[in-house]
């Protein structure tokens, strides 16, 4: 043989990474390639047995030549440099092992599990087999203190155990690292309290017990794991019967804490269940434990849920009168059962007898030899906690077939009877024949209205139905008038008859049809009320509303315009009678003594002024100017009804309305009151003739006479006032002097008044009068009360009257310029001239 | 009013302790200290059994009370109630770190000689157990920016069985050792619960900080 190392190739050994290049260079030595005769050239490679290509190779110089692999895929392969000695023989010069693989990749899904009572245990994803040898190290450390490295085994070389006794309650950081010849990496570190990856061993001991007092629950009872005393603990439990391989769960809420005994509730009676629990620390972090060991429990009988299914054959028998009748029934299913039925129970009655016959029975039939007669037999199971419900069997009576009778109705019940049982029954109601009903529906009204009536009925009794009632029919008529028929559905019992008259008489009755005929009911009269209900009502009220409202506007409108009506009606007849004729009081002093302003401050009193009283004939010959003075002496009552009338109005009397009318003013009037005059007055006014006669009578200077004589000074005053200019003419003439004092104070003061509030105006008005009580010319007084009527009357009007009223005065005074001035202001508040 | 309460409300999410999403703060480390002591305590009371079994009679009699004899070197978890109440968390945790580092040393001491495979895998267990409590007290009390005590020189056991003790003697300070680390374990717990319960309301603190806000 050749020499040993007659060459070498670089590198020696390889590990390549996959999918990489990978050259290598085999140097044969000098002395070899002389003593073959061999250059580069000759030197081939091979990888196990098979012959690398040519284009691979490259010949570096006379004794190397390398070959370069490109992408190199999954290998683990000898590659062998040889030498073609001699043009034939093969020469194997060098040989290595190349193994191709990957570098590890990082670890993932690194995660611990402490199974109690053992060390954590610590598996990871190792990612992408790498072909290699990879060693991994789990690598654990605490805050304060580092842990042993962690080597898998061998066999699970992605898990490790740490083999230290893990502490609770401490985290915990732990990593993996992964080496192999291509490289090194680790995983993410992981850091846990290890109590919150513990897996519990499972509960043990499990035990079931049942309750003889509840046939629906079993009493679980377990010991739970040593790790109950470290922390809180969950349950599931699950259960089944024992047949069947599903399992059912108990709501976990309901095992949400640390416990050691459960009662399973809603279990059926005499049934053997399953169970098995499992427990996780309460918060739900670590891992479920093992299931416990399986174990059972049956629950406590109860009473048959059920009755069996029952039923009869009749055999003919051989002794007259008697039947042979074999009972047969079925044993329940456990589920229904309930427990273990120790026997049945037959009892069977004779039809309308209370002849018993009681049998007790283990077996699941009888026989008994009964008479012609129906009997009803009841079935009961029995068991160790009670009977069932009593199943109940009609045995008929031998002759049931003859006897079914015409128009009688009958039920059919049909039972079917199945393999395990009698089904639900279905009844049928059936008549053989039928017939007309023996008696007609009796009809009353329910409700009657103005057009129309509701009728109602009852069913017929069973009885005299004599066949299914198919409809029914309602004939009404009036006294007179055709009778109109109605078909009614048999399913109602109720009707409304529309379109009646009303106050009508009428009369009704009823059929009933079956499918053979009908037959009438009784007449029924009713008869419609004239109105409706609410009619009248509805009429009356609101005529007397509308009558309300026009009388109401009437009246105010008679209010508004009582100037204007007044004038109409009651127009202002002059009453001679009224005259004042100051000439004639023989106290009075000259006129002319008041037409100074100054004295009438200065004196501040009327003392002088002479009153012409008329009261007691007024009042008594004109009773209708009394009743149109009402809103006046409301006002103020302590007119009396002296200023009452047309002549009342005059300037003379008005003294007397003042609310503190003084004794001076009494005096005045009293010496002043004995005037023939009165008489004249009294029968000339009433008849409303002022005749020529009359004023022939007083021939004296009378203003009334003047402004009646003179027409046309109407003209002058402003439009207004011009229906009642003679009458202010006439005051004038009398009194004009003595009124313009207080008048004009009277209209300064309405100045202020206009912008004070009306209670105040009110008061003004009355503190003026007071102080000028006593020289107050008549007419100026009552214009002040009229104001404080008018304000009462109309309120918030007042103002506005007031600017008009100054208005008004301020245009007589620049018109006339003389003491008239007061004039227009008498005229617009109407003092005395509405009366 | 109404403006005043809209303005609170706007600025809400202004309100830096309502931001509770990044750090949970140290609510749950104390919880899980409190835990881990109580823990302790479940495991100290059978390693205890086990171990004074162990020691045989009289240590393992239930009324056996001798006097605090030559374990004077041992930390005290026995203090007057108004002192301990007087403790602030700082001191508070300090004791106890400090308590447990010398109750660990000792303990290692015990676990040279004990004598069964069993106990001594116990030992392990809890040594290593109350290694994990002194790490999650300093957890907490860097949470709460304390600083940690220094590392007493001459951490190592000095408890080593030496010729002044007798083996009687000896088992006493076993003895004492295990149930000074049941006092200890007792009071640490009552310490956690204090100062969990101190902790813990600062979501309460925060609404009643807000409602003086607006009203």
């Amino acid at each position: 043989e050749l020499l040993h190392s007659c060459g070498h190739i670089n590198p020696p050994s390889a590990v390549v990474q996959c999918g990489s290049n990978f050259t290598a260079v085999c140097v044969v030595k000098e002395e070899c390639m002389d003593f073959f005769h061999v250059n580069a050239n000759y030197i081939y490679w091979k990888t196990s047995h098979f012959t690398i290509p040519k284009e691979q190779y490259t010949i570096i110089n006379k004794t190397a030549s390398s070959v370069t692999f490109t992408n190199i895929g999954l290998l683990n392969t000898h590659l062998t440099c040889n030498v073609l000695t001699f043009g034939q023989i093969e020469q194997n010069v060098y040989g290595i092992t190349i193994i191709s693989g990957f570098p590890p990749e990082k670890p993932k899904n690194l995660d611990c599990i402490v199974d109690e009572g053992k060390k954590m245990l610590c598996h990871w994803d190792p990612g992408r087999e790498t072909h290699l040898e990879t060693n991994f190290t789990l690598k654990s450390e605490w805050a304060t203190e580092k842990f042993a490295d962690c080597k898998p085994k061998h066999d699970a070389p992605s898990s490790c155990v740490l083999d230290y006794t893990i502490v609770y309650f401490v985290n915990i950081e732990v990593w993996v690292e992964a080496e192999n010849a291509l490289g090194k990496t680790k995983s993410d570190h992981i850091n846990f309290d290890p109590v919150d990856k513990v897996k519990p061993s499972a509960p043990r001991n499990l035990s079931v017990s049942n309750s003889e007092e509840l046939s629906s629950i079993l009493k679980l009872a377990w010991s739970n794991p040593y790790f109950k005393t470290v922390a809180r603990l969950k349950y599931n439990i699950q259960y089944r019967t024992k047949d069947a391989s599903v399992w059912s769960q108990i709501p976990c809420e309901d095992t949400a804490s640390t416990r050691s005994s459960f009662t399973v509730q809603d279990l059926k009676p005499f049934t053997e269940y399953v169970f098995r629990i499992r427990c996780i620390k309460a918060d739900g972090k670590g891992y479920w434990s093992d299931w416990s060991q399986e174990a059972s429990g049956i629950t406590y009988e109860d009473r048959p849920s059920k009755t069996p299914s029952f039923w009869y054959k009749i055999e003919p028998s051989h002794v007259h009168a008697y039947r042979s009748v074999l009972l047969i029934w079925k044993t329940l299913p456990p589920f229904k059962a309930n427990g273990k039925i120790l026997d049945f129970e037959v009892t069977l009655t004779r039809w309308k007898s209370s002849q018993l016959q009681n049998y007790t029975v283990n077996d699941t039939k009888l026989r008994v030899n009964l008479t012609n007669d129906r009997y009803i037999a009841t079935l009961t199971a029995r068991n160790l906690v009670g009977r069932s419900d009593a199943s109940v069997l009609t045995i008929p009576a031998f002759d049931f077939q003859g006897n079914l009778t015409e128009s009688k109705c009958y039920l059919i019940t049909v039972t079917p009877v199945y393999a395990d049982g009698p089904g639900s029954s279905e009844s049928i109601k059936a008549y053989l024949k039928q017939a007309p009903p023996s008696k007609g529906p009796t009809v009353r009204t329910k409700k009657v209205g103005k057009n129309e009536a509701v009728l109602e009925w009852d069913q017929l009794p069973v009885d005299v139905q004599n066949g299914f009632i198919r409809n029914y029919t309602i004939f009404y008529r009036t006294n007179v008038g055709n009778e109109t028929a109605v078909n009614v559905d048999s399913s109602h019992t109720e009707y409304t008859l529309s379109s009646l008259t009303s106050d009508t008489l009428y009369m009704v009755r009823m059929a009933a049809y079956t499918d053979e005929g009908g037959k009438d009911g009784p007449e029924f009269t009713f008869t419609t009320p004239k109105f409706a209900q609410g009619e009248i009502e509805a009429i009356v009220v609101p005529v007397c509303l509308a009558f309300l409202l026009t009388t109401l506007l009437g009246v105010l409108f008679c209010f508004n315009k009582r100037d204007l009506i007044k004038k109409h009606i009651w127009p202002n007849v002059p009453d001679p009678s009224k005259s004042h004729i100051a000439q004639w009081s023989p106290h009075t002093p000259p006129r002319h003594n008041f037409s100074s302003k100054n004295q009438m401050y200065s004196d501040g009193n009327f003392t002088d002024v002479s009153v012409v009283e008329i009261e007691a004939n007024v009042k008594k010959s004109f009773p209708d100017d009394l009743k149109s003075l009402d809103l006046f002496k409301k006002e103020k009552p302590s007119t009396e009804g002296h200023s009452s009338g047309i002549g009342g109005s005059s300037c003379m009397s008005s003294s007397r309305p003042s609310i503190s009318s003084s004794d001076e003013t009494e005096s005045a009037q009293n010496t002043s009151s004995t005037i023939q005059y009165s008489t004249v007055v009294h029968s000339g006014y009433r008849h409303q003739v002022p005749s020529v006669q009359v004023f022939s009578r007083s021939e004296s200077t009378q203003p009334l006479l003047d402004s009646e004589e003179r027409p046309e000074d109407l003209q002058l005053v402003d439009h207004n006032a011009d229906d009642i200019l003679p009458r202010q003419q006439y005051f004038k003439q009398n009194c004009s002097q003595q009124e313009t004092n207080p008048d004009i104070s009277h209209f300064e003061q309405s100045k202020q008044v206009s912008s004070v509030n009306e209670e105040d105006f009110v008061r003004l008005q009355q503190q003026q009068i007071s102080n000028h009580i006593s020289q107050s010319c008549g007419s100026g007084q009552m214009k002040m009360f009229q104001e404080v009527s008018a304000a009462d009357a109309f309120g918030s009007g007042t103002e506005g009257q007031i600017e008009r009223f100054q208005t008004v005065g301020m245009e007589a005074a620049i018109d006339e310029g003389t003491p008239k001035s007061y004039l227009p202001q008498t005229v617009r508040q109407g003092g005395y001239m509405p009366q | 009013m109404l403006a005043c309460l809209c303005t609170v409300l706007w600025h809400l999410p202004a309100v830096p302790a309502l931001n509770r999403t990044g750090d949970p703060g140290p609510g749950p480390s104390i919880q899980k200290t409190y835990d881990l002591t109580r823990y302790l305590e479940h495991q100290l009371r059978s390693l205890a059994g086990t171990y004074l079994n162990y020691l045989g009679p009289p240590f393992n009699e239930p009324d056996f009370n001798p006097p605090r004899l030559g374990a004077e070197t041992l930390p005290r978890a026995t203090v007057n109630l108004e002192v301990w109440r007087s403790l602030n968390d700082k001191l508070r945790l300090t004791q106890n770190y400090e308590a447990y580092s010398h109750l660990l040393c000792y303990l290692r001491g015990l676990n040279r000689q004990a004598a069964t495979a069993e106990l001594r895998r116990s030992l392990a267990h809890f040594c290593t157990s109350l290694q994990g409590l002194l790490g999650s007290i300093a957890g907490v009390m860097a949470a709460l920016g304390s600083p940690l005590p220094q590392p007493l020189p001459g951490t190592e056991p000095t408890w080593a069985p030496g010729p002044a003790h007798s083996d009687f003697l000896q088992k006493m300070d076993d003895f004492w050792l295990l149930k000074e680390l049941q006092t200890w374990l007792w009071r640490s717990a009552k310490d956690f619960n204090r100062l969990k319960k101190k902790i813990q309301p600062p979501a309460a603190a925060v609404t009643l900080h807000l409602e003086a806000h607006g009203f």
